[in-house]
């Protein structure tokens, strides 16, 4: 049982995380319906400048007598940088191609991915870097179950970021705005909603959220790497499109069932598998329900 | 057209590969292959420095008689065996007279048969498996130790200086770090150390929680993990303290790099590593010390052994007197002198021989703790 | 050219200052607590004049500054493209089978080997072709048939000595078979699902390959595979056959060239076949084909077969040639780049995969010389290379109006 429970937070942890990623994919896809493959390096972006702004904070002295101002600077400076990067890769890589073929987005969002890895790994060096470890030290144990202080901050945050995401899309006029571009460019420009605008705040959003995801792993994994992106890149990615993508609810659950199946397949079964697992769980859902636990059914889309 | 546009770019995609690659000049070039990109681009670049650092001292100290000075082309293999391929036909094309690599053995085992059709010497610094040397390749020789030596001094570590009893060992699935694991199981169970689970995690996991619960539970004297490269050592490791791991933790000669103390951090204190003994007290270690680390910052796993490789291949040249291989092997085989890394002297095979000692972390340096024949130094 | 720049001078700047703002937290902020700018603006500097140079160049090719140099070069093009369009379409293969056939004489062990792996390429581009240029399905786990072809190879030469030329079809026939597992339960999807379906069994086909020690060595690979043999006559006592082993490379390139020949003439009549027309009725609009009494079902399924064929084939041939495989050979990565070939030389298109294939394996060969910098320029070269030509390099004609088109 205390093997279960400790297994069941793991997975809440890391499903959480990828539930972050996941939405930023499914935002994108969403308006524009690119496959984001560039997704995966913002979150691995926000790593690593929070990591700088976290270093330079402890270098200033200022971690150890205000450590919670610290964070929540580093967390909002981290996702505008990303948010900040996201709309210019969409400037460059996406907005010229968006009338012409998806394929053509997807390979410009391949070659946005390649450049920016290799980019960190020149400015950043190949070398990990190491988050400031004073943070969140510690944990409560209950027997032989564990729940670190770090848990308990990333669940709650992610949390947070979830609720206010929803309230964002579901409650505010610009929400109201980014769905109906979701449903129809057409018509909604015709409201005078600019579709561009919207675009970029999409992009913005999601790289925010993949941001903070970003410092969260920093934070809890003790350390980031240039080449972080791209695995869970591709398991957010899979996360999106378990859950439906382009919905936002769906993501959210998407991530949190890899995540959970990751987890238990590596517990109970054999770590080797777990991945096997995860995709297994993904293509079977998919073939029974061919858009994901809650997409609604598209007619035809084509590559 | 579109015809013409085509016929006219694959032409010049034709042209382009054998343009490059001719070079002029009286330069003795000799060839690196490590991976500069990918998930292993920091030991790939431990070991190019490393070979730059061995050509720095030996033109400082005069080069090579009949040469204007040396030329080192480093190749990217991405620990790729396609892409080692590619690149290890490069070197022969720009005539190298000899390669310091691969870094993996999955690169190094392809790329070595290439070398060897056209008679290149090829010293890795960093390969160990087995079937590196143990293929009968003529131009094949390896600084470092081997995973069959490894495993079995890591398993007398276990039992004589710990005494385990039970042991949980988990790896990552590469041809190093598995290879390395089944050695350790096998070992240890020779020696009356049950081996209670051996787990797998997948190369470029990050999130080690799952593994290290079930190795909780199962609470063996000693967690041994043998992963390729330092960088997902050093986060089993943080996760493993925070997840409150009671076992020991025994590692492998990968984590001897100074970045993973940097990473880990406390986490990383009293950790064992088994690496091939380096005494870096000697005027070599120091010699090498000085100018590596002004220029390339601490000194990891691979480098020294890199350097090692380079100063071999020089030093064969020079004594030679000439690029034909043959003689060249036959200088590398009658070599017998103090290395950085280690005294070296090589084997029939083309190894080097190991030796194999462990290491403990304190105060975030690896400190000689064990060898197989002294028991406990100090 | 005032007025053009004028045009674009806004954007360019927002642009740069852009990447200022993106270059300084991760050049100029230290972990000691002090900030710098100088590293910054160098490296900010260097891309700014870099991209400026390029700017006006572009500039000045487009309002016609650089007539003098551009004006007699396309005159030139269009005096050798009216010749060219006078000489038949056979004229050109000739010349084009002519030149490689004999570039392994004119080129050093390099070049060959880069164009060997074009070679395999270009086989794995077209096999891709059909199931993504032809049939319309976007597959991201391609690779697990050329995995499943090369292991295939490796397994049956190393337990029972079989020869290359029985297994090629052997390991086209299994990879067929690995098409249709994977592709039955994926029929029902559409469009992304897809995408992460294939991409899923790709990885699946990845791990399995890695972790299933009795049969594949796991992650060691398998080791002293056997180069394709040939028999060649000798008459010394009398006359018998000998086994010839086609080690060096400039046989292997022979080899390649025969095989992605084979498939290049293959696709071509799949293409323009009852089947091809099929498969591009599905592609422009699945739900009509059904209804004009096209199998959807099958063709897909035979799509993908025929896509998972040619794939295997090709594994047989890179197993053959490594005499060595692993799993690292079978990453997602390598889909991906088999995908950018099949949509970067314009899908649908012989000669766009056969030049697509070519750009990028040559070109991170052309890269090298950068070391680190390589797969930067990679990525950049990927984006640039689709903004500029998003159907492709040469795309393909197409059959009547797209709905897309329509849409506008």
């Amino acid at each position: 049982m205390e093997y279960f429970i400790q297994q069941l937070i793991n997975g809440i942890t890391l499903g959480g995380l990828y539930a972050l990623i996941a939405l930023g994919y499914t935002m994108v896809y969403g308006v524009i319906q690119l496959i984001n493959f560039a997704h995966g390096e913002f979150f691995a972006a926000g790593g690593y400048v929070g990591v700088i702004l976290l270093s330079f904070f402890t270098g200033l002295g200022y971690m150890e007598t205000h450590p919670i101002l610290c964070l929540s600077a580093a967390f909002v400076l981290t996702m505008g940088y990303c948010a900040f990067l996201a709309v210019g890769v969409e400037k460059v890589a996406y907005k010229p191609l968006r009338r012409q073929s998806r394929l053509a987005a997807l390979l410009s969002a391949l070659g946005v991915s390649i450049f920016l890895s290799n980019g960190l790994m020149l400015t950043q060096g190949v070398y990990d870097k190491a988050y400031p470890s004073e943070l969140f030290q510690g944990g409560i144990e209950f027997g032989m179950v564990t729940i670190s202080y770090l848990q308990m901050m990333i669940v709650g945050m992610t949390i947070f970021l979830l609720f206010g995401l929803n309230i964002l899309v579901f409650k505010t006029k610009i929400g109201m705005a980014m769905r109906a571009t979701a449903q129809d460019k057409v018509m909604s420009s015709l409201v005078s909603i600019s579709s561009n605008r919207i675009i970029s705040l999409t992009f913005a959003i999601g790289a925010g959220l993949a941001a903070a995801a970003g410092i969260m792993v920093g934070l809890y994994y003790g350390s980031v790497r240039y080449d972080m992106g791209f695995l869970p890149g591709i398991k957010a990615f899979a996360a999106a499109v378990l859950g439906g993508i382009g919905n936002i609810t769906g993501a959210m659950l998407g991530g949190l069932i890899i995540g959970m199946v990751e987890i238990f397949g590596a517990g109970y079964i054999s770590g080797q598998y777990k991945d096997v697992f995860a995709f297994i769980i993904l293509i079977s859902v998919l073939y029974f329900k061919p858009t994901g636990i809650m997409g609604e059914n598209i007619d035809d889309t084509r590559v | 057209m579109r015809k013409k546009l085509f016929i006219t770019l694959v032409f010049g995609l034709m042209v382009v590969p054998f343009i490059m690659g001719t070079a002029t000049a009286k330069t003795l070039k000799i060839g690196s292959m490590s991976p500069l990109t990918g998930p292993y681009a920091s030991d790939g670049t431990d070991i190019k420095n490393g070979v730059l650092t061995a050509i720095q001292v030996f033109e400082e100290a005069g080069g090579i008689p009949g040469y204007d000075k040396i030329e080192l082309f480093p190749q990217d293999t991405a620990c790729d065996p396609k892409q080692a391929v590619a690149a290890a036909n490069k070197l022969i094309n720009l005539e190298v007279v000899g390669v310091v690599g691969a870094y993996c053995s999955s690169s190094t085992i392809p790329s070595s048969e290439t070398l060897d059709e056209e008679d290149i010497p090829m010293l890795t610094p960093a390969s160990t498996n087995e079937k590196v040397t143990d293929r009968g390749l003529k131009y094949m020789f390896r600084l470092c130790g081997r995973d069959d030596d490894q495993a079995p001094a890591a398993a007398k570590f276990l039992k004589d200086s710990l005494n385990a009893k039970t042991v949980f060992i988990v790896d990552d699935k590469t041809t190093y770090s598995q290879g390395l694991a089944d050695g350790v199981s096998k070992a240890c169970k020779a020696l009356g150390i049950e081996v209670v689970e051996h787990d797998h995690v997948n190369q470029g996991d990050k999130d080690f929680s799952a593994v290290l619960t079930k190795a909780k539970h199962a609470n063996a004297d000693i967690f041994y993990m043998s992963l390729q490269g330092y960088s997902p050592g050093a986060l089993m490791a943080l996760q493993a303290k925070r997840q409150g791991l009671k076992s020991q933790i025994v590692s492998q000669d990968a984590m001897f790099q100074p970045k993973f103390m940097e990473v880990a951090k406390e986490a990383a204190e009293g950790i064992y590593i088994t690496y091939g003994f380096t005494d870096t007290t000697t005027p070599e270690y120091k010699a090498f010390e000085n100018i590596y680390v002004p220029k390339y910052g601490s000194i990891a796993a691979y480098a020294t052994y890199a350097y090692d490789a380079a100063t071999v291949l020089l030093k064969a040249i020079k004594a030679a007197g000439a690029t034909d291989p043959a003689k060249i092997k036959a200088e590398i085989m009658k070599m017998d002198f103090d290395g950085v890394a280690k005294r070296i002297k090589f084997r029939a095979n083309g190894d080097s021989g190991s030796s194999y000692i462990a290491f403990k972390i304190e105060n975030s340096k690896f400190v000689p703790y064990w060898s197989p024949e002294q028991g406990l130094l100090k | 050219m005032i007025q053009e720049f004028k045009k674009v001078w806004k954007p360019y700047t927002i642009g740069l200052l852009w990447l200022l703002g993106l270059l300084w937290p991760l050049l100029g902020i230290h972990p000691d607590g002090t900030l710098s700018f100088d590293k910054t603006f160098t490296v900010w500097l260097y891309i700014t004049v870099g991209t400026f140079i390029c700017l006006l160049l572009y500039l000045m090719n487009k309002s016609g500054s650089l007539d003098a140099v551009s004006r007699p070069l396309a005159g030139m093009r269009e005096t050798v493209g009216q010749a060219s369009s006078k000489v038949p379409n056979w004229v050109w293969i000739i010349i084009l089978l002519a030149v490689a056939f004999s570039y392994p004489f004119f080129t050093g062990r390099y070049a060959q080997d880069v164009a060997t792996n074009v070679l395999i390429y270009i086989c794995l581009g077209l096999g891709l072709n059909v199931v993504v240029g032809l049939a319309g399905m976007l597959d991201l786990g391609y690779i697990a048939f050329y995995g499943v072809g090369a292991y295939t190879y490796a397994l049956l030469n190393i337990h029972f000595g079989m020869s290359f030329w029985i297994c090629l079809p052997i390991s086209a026939t299994l990879a067929l078979i690995a098409g249709c597992i994977i592709g039955y339960p994926t029929l029902r999807m559409r469009g992304d699902y897809l995408a992460i379906v294939t991409l899923g069994f790709g990885e699946i086909v990845r791990i399995i390959l890695n972790n299933w020690m009795s049969l594949t060595n796991g992650p060691n690979g398998i080791l002293g595979v056997k180069p394709p043999s040939i028999y060649i006559p000798s008459f010394e006592n009398g006359f018998s056959l000998e086994l010839f082993y086609l080690k060096k490379l400039h046989y292997l390139y022979y080899v390649a060239l025969v095989l992605a020949i084979i498939t290049i003439i293959a696709v071509r009549h799949l293409n323009f076949s009852r089947i091809g027309r099929a498969w591009e009725s599905i592609r422009e609009d699945e739900t009509a084909a059904e209804l004009m009494g096209v199998n959807t079902f099958k063709l897909k399924l035979l799509a993908y077969a025929m896509g998972a064929l040619f794939a295997g084939m090709a594994g047989a041939f890179f197993c053959a040639r490594m005499r060595f495989v692993s799993p690292e050979s079978f990453t997602f990565l390598e889909s991906a780049m088999v995908l950018s070939m099949v949509v970067l030389g314009g899908m649908g298109s012989i000669p766009g995969i056969i030049l697509g294939a070519a750009a990028l394996i040559v070109l991170p060969e052309v890269f090298r010389e950068f070391e680190a910098y390589r797969m930067l320029a990679f990525g950049m070269a990927m984006v640039v290379m689709m903004l500029f030509r998003p159907a492709g390099l040469i795309p393909a004609k197409r059959m009547g109006t797209r709905g897309e088109e329509k849409e506008g």
